[in-house]
């Protein structure tokens, strides 16, 4: 318990004086955790080439998370923002193993992704902002099909869950079209179906909506929070303040990957979500010229 | 073991599913392999019947070595192939974080390559014996399946190698071309290994494939019995059981790295 709550001081040290707001929660720590982030960085090293000098490749590191630290509870959504480059994909990649981290602990349902990473995984689903990672010859339900084998999904039930999959992401019309014609929308929505096929405890949804259309978005909106309210645990990473205060119980901004703010954002404001990421990560807010 | 034959059951679906997908992919690979028989045939003919090799025609000495070099080199040359597939489409990292652990995945999806390679070459040997009339002796049909499973094991060992390769360097079809050549003209595909200088020689017969190609001839087109390929496959089984489990702790190795330096993707 001691340990628990030293670790929420060090992530509450970490908000700049600006964001120290009345809102501001520090991440509680029950049994509830599912997802646990303790002190994790990660590190990602450059090796030169051979013959770099040709090039003028430098070597050097890029430090993508620098000790995070953070909590999400069961049924509980978790969005992540933050710039290009701050550590959200990677801290996503560091839940579903992934990644492993240089140091910390990664823990999800209790079990560390270093020692028992086949335990996680059976708990992680991971829809991946890369739309291609399919077999392109193959169909969306053979897709899925597939990919539910690999995830233990027992060949009884495969067909009915595929199905309802299929449906919960409005593939149901296209589920016998091959994957290669599929467009970018519809890719990201069979990823949304494959992280969930195995129906995970955890669900990781790395920039879910971003090429989806205004009205399938605010269908996987309601499907997020479903999922929530039936236990599930989400993180998601997004650029869109809309979308982080229509799905998200909390909000962690991660800047230069530090973890600046934990933030609790049920009930607020859009533009107030908006403000408080540009203070918290010291950015100019270039959209205000717009107006 | 349910649950994994389910998984290959899925895996062999997958890639059946692809490579009949892939029509034009059929029709050349058939063209390609019957050019192939027409010209060693012919190259066999050209060379005359003066020349026996091991004490057997030309034509079927040169079908079984090549048939069953490129089944083997083809087959580790696949495991490869599959890791840098899945960097090239994305669906590595995906494949690695689901319930099934990698090396299993990997196994499984060459396994399933292998058995499209073993369907290829048993039409390649068998059409061109039927279809050029190669004599064929009285075939121990057993030891030639044991000395087939003994080198499609050291195949699946040093696939597995070739993938960690892939996986640590993004280059590893580069050294496996490398390996490709050098046992192509070390092992006695074309030409008995006894025409080599001395060196050369005993670098063939340090060589597994060396052993692999003269045991399925001996069991094939002489019908040796198993004292006569006693020595074949003492060393292939040895070299099997020492390399197998070495190649599934250097994938492990490797892949462990890879999520640690985050170059799964890498390509």
């Amino acid at each position: 318990m001691r340990m628990e709550l030293a670790l929420a001081d060090t992530i509450i040290q970490r908000l700049p004086a600006s964001t120290s707001s009345a809102t501001e929660t520090r991440p509680s720590f029950t049994e509830m955790d599912t997802v646990v982030l303790d002190s994790v960085t990660k590190r990602f090293r450059h090796r030169p080439a051979l013959f770099s000098w040709l090039s003028r490749e430098r070597s050097g590191e890029t430090r993508a998370l620098v000790e995070v630290s953070l909590r999400v509870q069961r049924g509980k959504v978790l969005v992540l923002l933050g710039p290009n480059g701050s550590g959200k994909t990677t801290t996503l990649k560091l839940i579903s193993t992934m990644l492993l981290p240089d140091s910390g602990r990664v823990l999800i349902e209790g079990a560390d992704t270093c020692l028992r990473a086949g335990t996680v995984r059976k708990h992680v689903g991971f829809a991946v902002a890369n739309e291609r990672s399919f077999f392109p010859r193959l169909s969306a339900r053979e897709n899925l099909d597939f990919f539910a084998s690999l995830e233990d999904v027992p060949a009884k039930i495969r067909p009915a869950r595929i199905q309802t999959m299929l449906e919960r992401t409005g593939l149901q019309d296209t589920a016998n079209t091959l994957v290669m014609k599929f467009s970018s929308g519809m890719y990201q929505r069979l990823a949304i179906a494959r992280a969930l096929i195995k129906e995970p405890s955890v669900i990781l949804l790395d920039e879910p909506t971003r090429s989806l259309d205004p009205a399938s978005t605010a269908c996987f909106w309601n499907l997020v929070r479903e999922l929530a309210d039936q236990g599930a645990t989400v993180i998601l990473t997004t650029h869109s303040f809309q979308e982080a205060v229509a799905v998200g119980d909390f909000v962690a901004v991660l800047h230069c990957g530090r973890l600046a703010a934990y933030q609790k954002i049920r009930n607020i404001e859009v533009e107030e979500l908006r403000s408080f990421y540009f203070q918290t990560t010291g950015e100019l807010n270039h959209i205000d010229e717009f107006r | 073991m349910k649950g994994l034959l389910d998984k290959m059951a899925a895996v062999l679906r997958r890639d059946l599913l692809s490579a009949l997908r892939y029509r034009n992919g059929f029709l050349l690979t058939a063209f390609a392999s019957a050019a192939e028989l027409a010209s060693f045939y012919f190259l066999a003919r050209a060379v005359g019947p003066g020349f026996r090799p091991e004490g057997v025609e030309y034509f079927p000495f040169l079908l079984v070595g090549t048939g069953f070099y490129t089944f083997l080199v083809v087959g580790i040359h696949s495991f490869l192939q599959i890791v840098q597939d899945a960097q090239q489409t994305g669906t590595l990292e995906v494949l690695m974080t689901t319930s099934t652990p990698a090396p299993i995945l990997i196994l499984l999806s060459a396994i399933s390559a292998f058995a499209g390679h073993m369907v290829q070459f048993v039409i390649y040997v068998g059409g061109g014996l039927l279809l050029f009339r190669a004599p064929l002796g009285n075939p121990n049909l057993p030891g030639c399946a044991l000395v087939f499973l003994l080198s499609a094991a050291i195949a699946v060992a040093l696939g597995i190698l070739a993938a960690a390769l892939q996986l640590a360097i993004q280059k590893g079809s580069a050294l496996l071309w490398l390996f490709g050549s050098g046992t192509w003209f070390l092992t006695g595909t074309l030409f008995p290994i006894e025409t080599l200088p001395r060196p050369l020689h005993f670098v063939a017969e340090l060589i597994p494939v060396t052993h692999s190609l003269n045991g399925i001839r001996l069991a094939l087109l002489q019908g040796a019995n198993f004292e006569a390929l006693r020595g074949e496959i003492l060393y292939l089984a040895t070299f099997a059981l020492l390399i197998l489990p070495v190649s599934v702790l250097v994938l492990s190795h490797t892949l462990r790295r890879a999520r640690l330096e985050g170059t799964l993707s890498f390509y």
